[in-house]
C-alpha cells in the first residue's frame, strides 16, 4: 500500500505544476484583459516549427562532425537533412518569407533558452545543496575492506 | 574586418562551428577530429566576441541578445557559484570545502535572485532598453521566472513526496517558488523600470507562448533524431558469422592463458 502511494507522486505534483502554470496565465489574462486564442496558437506553431527546425540543423551538424565509419550515417544525415529543410521552409512561410524576421525570432529562442538553462541551474544546484547537506551515519558495509575475492566459509556443524 | 559586423559571420557562423566542435570532440581520440575540436570552439569565441565588440545594442537582435547575456552574466554566474560552494562545503566526499562557506554558498546563489530581481527596478542599459533589446530583455525575465516557479515548486514537491522528512529542503524550495512569484506578479501587475505592463503582457503573450511551442518543437526535433538513429540501426545489416577458431589458433590461446595463469601462481 505503501509502495502504491510512493509510486504515484508524479500525478500530484503534475497537477500542481499545471494549477501554477494555469494561475500564472490567468493572471496576466485578468491583467492584460486577455488576448485573442488564435493568435496564441499561431505563436506556438512558428515556435514549434523554426525550433524544430533549428535543433534539426544543429544535431545535422553535430552528426556530420561526427561521422564515422562504422554509423550508417546516410539515414541520419539524409534524413535531419530533410527535416531541417522542413522546419525552416514551413517557418519561412508562416512569415511570408523573411529571412530578417526569421533571425529575429531565432534570438528570441535563443534568449528563451538560456532563460531556461539559467533557471535550472539555479533550482537543480540548490536542491543538490539541499539534498546533499544530510549527515548520515557512517553505513557499516562502507568502511569494511576488499579481500580482493579471497574467501574462506567456515561451515558450523 | 568589417563582414565581422555581419551577423551571418560573426553570429550564426560561430554557432554552426560550435555544432561542428561538438561532433568532432564525440569522435574517437585517436580520430584526427577529436583534436581539432579546440581550436575550432576557440575559433567560434573569438567570432563571436569580435562581432559583439563591433556593433552596438540596437545594431541587430543578435548583438542585443549579446548584451542580454552579458547583463545577466552577473547573476547567472553568483547563482551557479554559490550553488556549488552549498553543495562542496556540505558532507561531500570529493572536494570538500569548509564547512562555513555554506551559508556563504547559499547567500550567494539567493543574492543572484535578488540582483535580476533589483535589474527589474533599475534603469536598463541602453543596448536592452529599446526595441527588440527590450523585447529579447524581457522574454528571458519572463521565460526565467517562469522555469523559476515551476521548477523550484516541482523541485520542493519532490523533497516531500521522497520522504525522509526532508522540509528544510521543501520550505527553502517553496522559498524560492514565492520569490519568483512575487517577482512575476509584480512585473506584470506594476511593470518595471522602463517597461510597463502592457508590454510585459505583450511579452507573454506573443514571446512566451512563441518559446512554449518552441520548447515542444525542439523536444519532437530530439526524438525525430531519436527515431532516425533507431530506424538506420534497425536496418542495419546483421553481422558476419566469425569462423570458429582453427586449432592453431586454440593452440595459441591455450598458449597464452597458461602463461599468464603460470605467472599469476608464481606471485
Amino acid at each position: 500500500m505503501r509502495n502504491e502511494e510512493r509510486d504515484s507522486w508524479w500525478g500530484p505534483v503534475a497537477l500542481l505544476m499545471f494549477l501554477i502554470a494555469f494561475s500564472m496565465d490567468l493572471l496576466v489574462w485578468q491583467l492584460s484583459g486577455g488576448t485573442e486564442l488564435s493568435l496564441i496558437v499561431e505563436r506556438m506553431i512558428l515556435g514549434f516549427t523554426l525550433a524544430f527546425g533549428l535543433t534539426s540543423f544543429g544535431l545535422l551538424l553535430i552528426s556530420l562532425g561526427a561521422v564515422h565509419r562504422h554509423v550508417r550515417w546516410q539515414e541520419q544525415v539524409m534524413g535531419l537533412f530533410l527535416l531541417t529543410g522542413l522546419g525552416l521552409s514551413l517557418t519561412n512561410w508562416q512569415m511570408d518569407g523573411s529571412f530578417d524576421a526569421m533571425r529575429g525570432k531565432s534570438v528570441i529562442l535563443l534568449s528563451g533558452v538560456t532563460a531556461m538553462l539559467a533557471a535550472l541551474v539555479l533550482v537543480f544546484g540548490l536542491l543538490l545543496a539541499l539534498v546533499t547537506g544530510r549527515e548520515h551515519t557512517p553505513d557499516p558495509l562502507l568502511q569494511m575492506e576488499s579481500t580482493h575475492g579471497d574467501v574462506s566459509i567456515e561451515l558450523e556443524d | 574586418m568589417s563582414s565581422l559586423a555581419d551577423p551571418w559571420i560573426g553570429f550564426w557562423l560561430p554557432l554552426a562551428l560550435l555544432c561542428l566542435a561538438t561532433g568532432f570532440w564525440l569522435t574517437d581520440r585517436k580520430d584526427s577530429r577529436n583534436r581539432l575540436s579546440g581550436p575550432i570552439f576557440f575559433v567560434a569565441v573569438v567570432l563571436i566576441v569580435a562581432f559583439g565588440s563591433k556593433t552596438r545594442g540596437g545594431d541587430s537582435s543578435e548583438t542585443a541578445l549579446l548584451a542580454v547575456l552579458f547583463h545577466m552574466l552577473g547573476p547567472v554566474a553568483l547563482m551557479t557559484i554559490g550553488s556549488l560552494i552549498a553543495t562542496f562545503a556540505g558532507p561531500s566526499p570529493v572536494g570538500p570545502l569548509p564547512r562555513g562557506l555554506r551559508p556563504l554558498g547559499f547567500l550567494m546563489a539567493m543574492g543572484g535572485l535578488f540582483w535580476i530581481g533589483w535589474m527589474l527596478i533599475s534603469e536598463p542599459p541602453d543596448a536592452i532598453a529599446n526595441g527588440i533589446g527590450e523585447t529579447i530583455w524581457g522574454s528571458w525575465v519572463d521565460v526565467f521566472l517562469s522555469i523559476l516557479i515551476l521548477v523550484a515548486a516541482l523541485a520542493g514537491s519532490f523533497c516531500v513526496m521522497m520522504g525522509y522528512e526532508r522540509h528544510k529542503e521543501a520550505l527553502t524550495l517553496a522559498g524560492l517558488t514565492i520569490a519568483g512569484g512575487v517577482m512575476f506578479n509584480e512585473i506584470m501587475r506594476n511593470g518595471s523600470e522602463g517597461l510597463l505592463a502592457a508590454g510585459w503582457h505583450q511579452i507573454h503573450w506573443e514571446e512566451m507562448m512563441f518559446l512554449i511551442g518552441g520548447l515542444v518543437g525542439t523536444l519532437t526535433a530530439v526524438l525525430a533524431f531519436i527515431a532516425l538513429v533507431y530506424m538506420a540501426e534497425k536496418r542495419a545489416p546483421d553481422p558476419d558469422v566469425v569462423a570458429p577458431l582453427s586449432e592453431e589458433e586454440k593452440a595459441v590461446v591455450d598458449a597464452v592463458l597458461r602463461l599468464h595463469l603460470e605467472v599469476e601462481e608464481a606471485e
